[in-house]
C-alpha cells in the first residue's frame, strides 16, 4: 500500500500527544527515529486509542507487547505500535508499581496483543484488567511464579552455579 | 506377545539370532522432532546419509506403528505429557533414541525455568546421542549402537520384565 503521507518524524509526534495528554505524557525520547513515550497508566488505553484512530498517526499494528523489570523501580509495560500506511513507529511505556501491577488491555483495540498481553502476565506478574482470557498462554497452568521477573529463583542455579560467571560479573549480580 | 512368551522357539539360539535380526533392520522409526535437532533427524534420512540403508524407515503413519521413538530437541515441562502419551501409544518391543544435547540433560538450557532436564525423566532411554546438535553421522552411529543391543537381546527375558541391558551410548 503505497502511500503520499511521510512517517512522522518524533519530535512532531511529541508535540502532538503533549497536546493532546499534557501532563499525562511523563517522558519523551527519540530512539533511533522511534518515538518513545511514557505514559500514565490511567491514559495508556485513550493513547493507543488516539494513535489507533487519528488519521494523522493512523497506528494500525501492534508489534509487540511486553515488559520489564526495572527491580525496586518497579515494572514497565512496553507497547510497540506501528503505521503500515505511513511506516513510523510509536512506543508506549508504562510505569507500574511492584506490588499489584496493573495496566489496562488493549486486546480490544488490537487483537493481536492478545497473546502478548496474556505472556506479559504470566512472565511479569502484571495484570491486565479487562483483558477477555486472563489465562496462562505459554506456561504449564500449574506454574507458579513470574520466570522472566529479576528475583525468580531458578533451582539448577541453586544447587550449581553458573558456570559462564565472569569475576566481577557475579559480584554485581549479588548486590 | 502370549504366543512367544509360551513357545521354548525364541530360547534357541538360531531362531533368536533370526528373531533379533529381523526386528534390529526393520526399525520404524517415529520422530519426536522438538527443534533444531529434528533438521538433523530429517539429514540423517535423506539421502546423503541415508538410514533407510540401515532398515530405519522413517516416516511411520503414527506412534502405534512405530518402534522406534527419536526423541530431537528441547523437551519444555509442558510438552513432556505429549511425550509420554506418544510413547505409551508405541507397541512393544519399542526402543528410544535421545538425540541431542537438550534431550539428554537439557543441553543450553539446564537452568531453564521450563526445560525438562532429560527426557530420561519421562520415558526410558536406550541410546544417548550427544551434541548440539549431533551431525547425522552420530544418529547413525547411534542406530548402530542401539541394533547392536537389540541383537543381544533376548526378548522372553525383555517381556517377563527384566531388563536386559544397560543404556548404552554412541
Amino acid at each position: 500500500m503505497a502511500s503520499s503521507r511521510r512517517p512522522l518524524p518524533p519530535p512532531e509526534i511529541e508535540s502532538r500527544l503533549r497536546a493532546q495528554f499534557g501532563e499525562d505524557v511523563l517522558a519523551f525520547e527519540d530512539q533511533f527515529g522511534h518515538a518513545v513515550v511514557t505514559v500514565r497508566p490511567a491514559r495508556y488505553r485513550e493513547m493507543a486509542r488516539f494513535l489507533r484512530e487519528e488519521p494523522e498517526f493512523d497506528c494500525d499494528y501492534c508489534d509487540f507487547c511486553s515488559g520489564v523489570d526495572f527491580g525496586d523501580s518497579g515494572l514497565e509495560v512496553v507497547t510497540h505500535l506501528y503505521s503500515t500506511t505511513i511506516g513510523h513507529h510509536v512506543r508506549l511505556k508504562v510505569r507500574l508499581a511492584r506490588e499489584h501491577p496493573v495496566c489496562p488491555t488493549i486486546s480490544d483495540l488490537y487483537p493481536g496483543a492478545n497473546w502478548h498481553e496474556r505472556e506479559t502476565a504470566e512472565m511479569f506478574g502484571i495484570a491486565f484488567e479487562g483483558h477477555p482470557q486472563p489465562v496462562k498462554l505459554l506456561l504449564p497452568e500449574p506454574f507458579e511464579g513470574h520466570p522472566l521477573r529479576k528475583d525468580f529463583p531458578l533451582m539448577t542455579r541453586e544447587a550449581k552455579p553458573w558456570p559462564g560467571a565472569v569475576e566481577g560479573e557475579e559480584e554485581e549480580e549479588e548486590e | 506377545m502370549g504366543l512367544i512368551e509360551h513357545t521354548p522357539l525364541p530360547r534357541l539360539q538360531p531362531i533368536k539370532f533370526v528373531l533379533n535380526w529381523g526386528r534390529r533392520y526393520s526399525l520404524w522409526v517415529m520422530n519426536f522432532g522438538l527443534a533444531c535437532c529434528a533438521i538433523e533427524f530429517i539429514a540423517a534420512s535423506t539421502s546423503k546419509h541415508d538410514f533407510i540403508r540401515f532398515g530405519v524407515i522413517p516416516f511411520a503413519h503414527g506412534p502405534r506403528q512405530a518402534d522406534l521413538l527419536v526423541v530431537a530437541g528441547t523437551l519444555t515441562d509442558k510438552m513432556a505429557p505429549a511425550l509420554k502419551r506418544v510413547y505409551d501409544q508405541m507397541p512393544e518391543p519399542k526402543y528410544v533414541i535421545s538425540f541431542g544435547s537438550c534431550s539428554n540433560c537439557g543441553g543450553p538450557y539446564w537452568d531453564s525455568y521450563s526445560v525438562t532436564k532429560g527426557v530420561d525423566q519421562i520415558v526410558p532411554v536406550d541410546v544417548y546421542v550427544p551434541g548440539c546438535p549431533p551431525r547425522p553421522e552420530a544418529l547413525l552411529h547411534g542406530i548402530v549402537k542401539l541394533q547392536e543391543k537389540i541383537a543381544n537381546e533376548d526378548i522372553r527375558e525383555k517381556w517377563s520384565g527384566k531388563l536386559t541391558a544397560p543404556a548404552a551410548t554412541s
